[in-house]
């Protein structure tokens, strides 16, 4: 048996930072840091500093276009008279932004270093990966009240090229959709990355992190006359129709006419997801810092279906089903030097328990999610001054399938607890140095038959880096080394099978180097 | 304490003290204490449950699942079974025979192992019917409602897991061997059929050829194919020398071939007379007994390993399983054959406890009782007579030293059909009142009953896979005719103890079987041994064409009662009565395949 610890396809986990505010500025005001600049006197959500850092936004400024001045002309011989051409509306450029991460590194044992996580959200550390988004934007205001904002990004997926020799890369579309704005209200459409605040040592987005095709809409709904409070609220419908035998099946049939076969589609069910956020901003004083309360919910629904069986070519039904997730968050930004702490508190009941970009495996007699549940707990922060700085991060998790036995892998605790204290070397040098603990509690018996298996692993690692764009934890680009040890307990050896390596190494070693960057992006403005 | 452990215990108390509680493995999960549940496994009655026909209580084990296509799993499990153990309880069955757990080659020409006999990892679990404490849970369940629990297992054979390099190529081939005749130049080459999966017995050991010859033994070469789980055994029963490599059985009464050859389907015989090999075959499978608690086991093709394993293995468990309190474990084997001599001889000092009556099948319920459909193939009931006779010359009569107490010729384990020869009602051609007569036999004779799960709802499979239904097709209906009898005669076996542990007496029997008077009528007392003076009268009238009587002429059955005796025929709703004559004779007239159970008025209970 191949141990599976992720909720889903490793793609949500991509990529970095607590960022509370980054989706919300991107939905409700099309606020690109540039025309954020435009109205100081109202900093855009974006520049919240809930958020650790604003990559990318100084570059983002200087490439905005800017306002051009009012231009003068004379026309002709009646135009004795100087015409004043009414002012120019029209502001609009393209945009390059990108976060990615790339690493090489080595077992020491003269293979590749591999991640040795058993949670689901464990740190990042050295089970990240390789990743990498290329995102070109359209920006346009075409005048005080209207935005638009026309994003494409692509995801690389490894092994890149210059490791396999092949050029066969994987490659996705993750934000393809246009947004635009009239006044307060933000209208999106298209295929979208959308997400509130992630924790960055852990690679997760533990509130939402939606992943759809659909569209959304959004903006500030009160704002009081001294900005130390603001509301928002955000809603967005989706769907998903993963190519798998779930949700879709395409058969061969003979065909209507002539020969040979044609395919039809026998099976497409999409899975429906409605969000809804709102978000309420507390800033004493007007100052840069406050608290942020959000509440979350989301509802899942999956049409019925019918199948053919590959093994039997009979038909069978499948029914359907539904689900509904709630969740809040409660963050403290100082407004200084990405100083913030977070809770995020999360409740998900049948399909909405399992990631939209994965399928449930498991399965109540009625082959329903019913009885499936997600319960989680979740806090991170981060503190640092001109020297040191220390970012931290722990969760737990309940996950329960709806399968009604009480002995099943697909039923099980976890948690992690991560800190990465930092010490800043000069303004560009720093070395960080990481430990964590994780471990999982599985609902089938252990060796003994005394109790649940159980699955540990701590970690300590070393990363000294270069931080060309200046001191903080959250400054990218930034140069690394690594060397990390993982310490594996029984328990997790014994999840692997026994022909594979992991099913002995008590050790597991990570040395290399990588380099991470943002800049310039709408996801992580 | 290690940092890392208290974190653990910190993330564990945090996690419990959620309203939602942390996972853990139910009581029934953990490992069990043994005990012994079984005092006289006479008062037991078997039933045989095919785990993967029985009940499917889990649709997330259902992997490779095609419904209706009985070769192939259907999707039963151990949790499905405990979810109907009312329904066993409810048909008055106290101990379950349930087929091999371990893990199994998932699959072979076509054909997939729901039936557990093709074993490959004897310390691993078949998925396919859960995991261990699915498997706990089922056992706890049914030793909470008075069930035990009996396993299959099988030490003549493993799985098809390697294959014979005939033609030293390396890969296996399933081919014709030889160029056949020339043309004109006569024979230069004979056309073999060779399959080296399972290739014919071979005194020599299978023999590899090339076009030139014979090339000496056949290298063992094990298959490394994991999608099917076609891979070698842990252990030493993962190495060519554990295995005998004559080849397939051709000759069954050839005891060389019978215990060194092949089982038919590629299921390579192991070399039981290793010690190694024995020692793993009894650590493995007694361990099965301590993770799980079982209560015996039924030990597959045991006329196919040579009895000294036997002598080897049997006490060998016991003498394990006892101080840890586990007593009168049952182990019975199945020899799949009609010669009562070969069948007692498993049962001789220092090996089984009991056997299958195999030679009951045939002499009994194939030959008097299914055979009914046609006078000219049914034989009289004096063969019955005859055979029960031999119980106490061709088996034990004592029982063996720490096993279950009872003699195996008092002990046998007497079945009807099973999961290997057609059911019943496809020989009887679906008379139903040939089947509710035989299980009148079957529940009420001296040993120990046992019911292929699916005779209750009248199932009639032909020959292995057709006699594999689904259970659950049944929706477990509790109201069907066949269901009440059997209840019903459990329950007579239950209540009256001379029909559990008294001895036989067969007070009539005929060689008739047309239309002579006793035709077909088989008459045997329960009574004396442990049963003391309890006492129950069986008469039955195999005839399926005339009502017989016990008399032929001037003669009449003579029982062991006194005359003046009632006997009431607690079978019968309406308690008729009968009396025992002068002289202890009775004659009595039985309808055609009807039968009565009599036992004294003043024994009788509600």
């Amino acid at each position: 048996m191949s141990p599976c610890y992720v909720r889903g396809p490793l793609l949500f986990a991509s990529r970095a930072r607590i960022a509370p505010m980054t989706v919300l500025a991107a939905l409700t005001f099309g606020a690109s840091p540039a025309l954020a600049q435009t109205a100081p006197s109202e900093p855009p959500l974006s520049r919240d500093s809930s958020a650790p850092s604003v990559p990318g936004s100084r570059a983002a400024q200087t490439s905005e276009p800017g306002t051009p001045p009012p231009s003068e002309q004379t026309r002709g011989q009646d135009a004795l008279r100087t015409v004043k051409e009414p002012a120019q509306t029209h502001e609009g450029g393209f945009e390059f932004g990108s976060y990615g991460r790339v690493w090489a590194a080595s077992d020491l044992r003269g293979g590749t270093g591999r991640g040795s996580n058993v949670v689901a959200f464990g740190p990042r550390i050295v089970d990240e990966g390789s990743y990498a988004e290329l995102e070109l934007r359209r920006e346009d205001k075409y005048n005080d009240r209207i935005k638009t904002r026309i994003v494409a990004t692509l995801a690389l997926f490894p092994p890149f090229f210059h490791f396999t020799g092949k050029q066969l890369e994987s490659i996705g579309v993750r934000n393809l959709y246009a947004q635009g704005t009239y006044d307060k209200l933000t209208l999106w459409a298209g295929s979208r990355m959308y997400r509130g605040d992630d924790i960055y040592l852990l690679n997760w987005w533990p509130l939402d992190n939606q992943n759809t095709v659909g569209g959304g809409v959004g903006g500030p709904v009160f704002k009081s006359s001294d900005g130390v409070h603001e509301t928002i609220l955000q809603g967005h419908f989706g769907m998903q129709r993963l190519d798998n035998p779930f949700q879709y099946q395409q058969i061969p049939v003979v065909a209507a006419t002539g020969f040979g076969t044609t395919d039809i589609t026998k099976l497409d069910r999409p899975r429906t997801i409605e969000t809804f956020k709102a978000t309420h901003f507390v800033r004493p004083g007007g100052g840069p810092g406050g608290f942020k309360v959000v509440l979350y919910g989301e509802l899942h629904q999956l049409a019925a279906g019918v199948i053919q069986d590959p093994l039997t070519q009979v038909d069978r039904g499948l029914p359907s089903d539904t689900g509904w997730m709630v969740g809040s968050q409660l963050t403290f930004f100082r407004g200084l030097k990405d100083t913030f702490g977070s809770l995020v508190l999360r409740h998900a009941r049948g399909i909405a328990a399992y990631d939209p970009l994965s399928v449930p495996t498991t399965f109540a007699l009625d082959r329903t999610t019913s009885g499936a549940s997600e319960t989680q707990i979740a806090i991170s922060g981060n503190w640092e001054n001109d020297y040191v700085g220390v970012t931290a991060a722990s969760y737990i998790r309940f996950f329960r399938d709806g399968n009604p036995a009480p002995t099943t892998t697909n039923k099980y605790d976890e948690g992690a607890i991560v800190a990465r204290p930092s010490v800043f070397l000069g303004d560009y040098f720093g070395v960080s140095v990481e430990g964590s603990y994780q471990a999982r509690r599985i609902a089938i018996a252990n060796a003994a038959g005394n109790g649940p298996t159980t699955a540990s692993v701590a970690k300590i690692g070393v990363m000294p880096y270069f931080s060309p764009s200046g001191k903080g934890t959250f400054h990218r680009p930034q140069l690394r080394l690594l060397y990390n040890a993982s310490f594996r307990d029984a328990g997790t050896r014994g999840l692997y099978p026994t022909e594979d390596v992991f099913a002995q190494r008590k050790v597991e070693h990570y040395a290399g180097v990588s380099a991470e960057w943002w800049f310039n992006s709408s996801s992580y403005p | 304490m290690k940092f890392s452990n208290f974190l653990c215990g910190a993330l564990v108390a945090a996690a419990c003290a959620a309203p939602w509680g942390c996972v853990s493995i139910p009581d029934t999960g953990k490992k069990p204490t043994l005990g012994t549940h079984v005092g006289d496994w006479r008062d037991e009655v078997i039933y045989q449950v095919l785990i993967d026909r029985f009940a499917n209580g889990d649709v997330n084990n259902d992997f490779g699942v095609r419904p209706g296509a009985l070769a192939r799993f259907q999707g039963g499990d151990w949790r499905g079974l405990s979810d109907h153990l009312d329904y066993i309880k409810d048909l008055g069955v106290t101990t379950l025979w349930i087929s091999p757990i371990v893990k199994n080659v998932e699959t072979d020409a076509d054909v997939d192992s729901y039936h557990g006999y093709w074993a490959q990892d004897l310390t691993q679990l078949n998925p396919h019917f859960g995991d261990i404490s699915d498997l706990r849970a089922m056992i706890a369940h049914a030793h909470e409602l008075g069930l035990k629990i009996v396993l299959d297992i099988v030490t003549n054979h493993m799985g098809q897991m390697f294959y014979y390099d005939m033609n030293l190529n390396g890969h296996p081939d399933i081919n014709i061997g030889g160029s056949g005749p020339l043309q004109g130049a006569g024979s230069r080459s004979d056309l073999t059929r060779v399959t080296e999966y399972d290739p014919d017995w071979d005194p020599r050991g299978v023999q590899a050829f090339t076009s030139l010859g014979n090339a000496g033994r056949a290298p063992i070469i094990f298959i490394d194919d994991p999608s099917i789980n076609r891979i070698p055994s842990p252990g030493v029963l993962g190495t060519a020398q554990a295995y005998h490599g004559y080849g397939r059985i051709l000759n069954y009464d050839d005891e060389k071939q019978r215990t060194l050859g092949d089982f038919p389907g590629g299921l390579k015989d192991v070399a039981t007379e290793l010690q190694s090999v024995r020692d793993e075959m009894f650590d493995k499978y007694t361990r099965w007994v301590e993770e799980i608690d079982l209560d015996g086991f039924r030990i597959d093709t045991v006329k196919h390993v040579e009895y000294e394993f036997w002598r080897d293995f049997a006490p060998r468990v016991r003498q394990r399983l006892a101080p840890q309190g586990k007593n009168r474990f049952l182990m019975f084997g199945e020899a799949f054959d009609g010669n009562d001599e070969l069948l007692g001889s498993y049962t001789q000092p220092g090996m089984l406890d009991s056997v299958f009556y195999f030679s009951q099948h045939y002499q009994l319920f194939r030959d008097v009782f299914s055979a009914a459909i046609d006078p000219t193939k049914q034989k009289g009931t004096k063969q019955i007579e005859t055979l029960w006779a031999n119980r106490a010359v061709n088996y034990n009569t004592a029982p063996q030293e720490g096993g279950i107490g009872v003699a195996a010729s008092k002990a046998l384990i007497n079945f009807i059909d099973n999961h290997d020869v057609e059911r019943f009602l496809f020989s009887a051609k679906n008379d139903k009142d040939l089947l509710r007569n035989a299980l009148v036999v079957l529940v009420l004779e001296e040993g120990i009953p046992c019911l292929y799960y699916g005779t209750e709802q009248d199932f009639s499979g032909g020959n292995d896979p057709a006699n594999r239904e689904n259970l659950w097709d049944t929706n477990f209906s509790r109201t069907g005719d066949t269901f009440v009898h059997f209840r019903k005669l459990a329950r007579i076996r239950a209540t009256y103890p001379a029909f559990r542990i008294g001895d036989t007496q067969v007070v009539w029997s005929s060689e008739h079987t047309g239309n002579e008077e006793d035709a077909g009528i088989f008459a045997f007392e329960r009574t004396g041994g442990d049963a003391g003076s309890g006492y129950g009268l069986v008469v039955v009238n195999t005839n399926n064409f005339k009502d017989s009587v016990t008399g032929d002429g001037t003669a009449s059955m003579k029982v062991s009662v006194p005359a003046g005796t009632q006997l009431v025929d607690v079978l019968d709703p309406d308690l008729t009565t009968y009396p025992v004559g002068s002289g202890g004779t009775i004659r009595l007239a039985v309808a055609k395949q009807r039968s009565l159970v009599l036992v004294p008025e003043a024994d009788v209970k509600n």
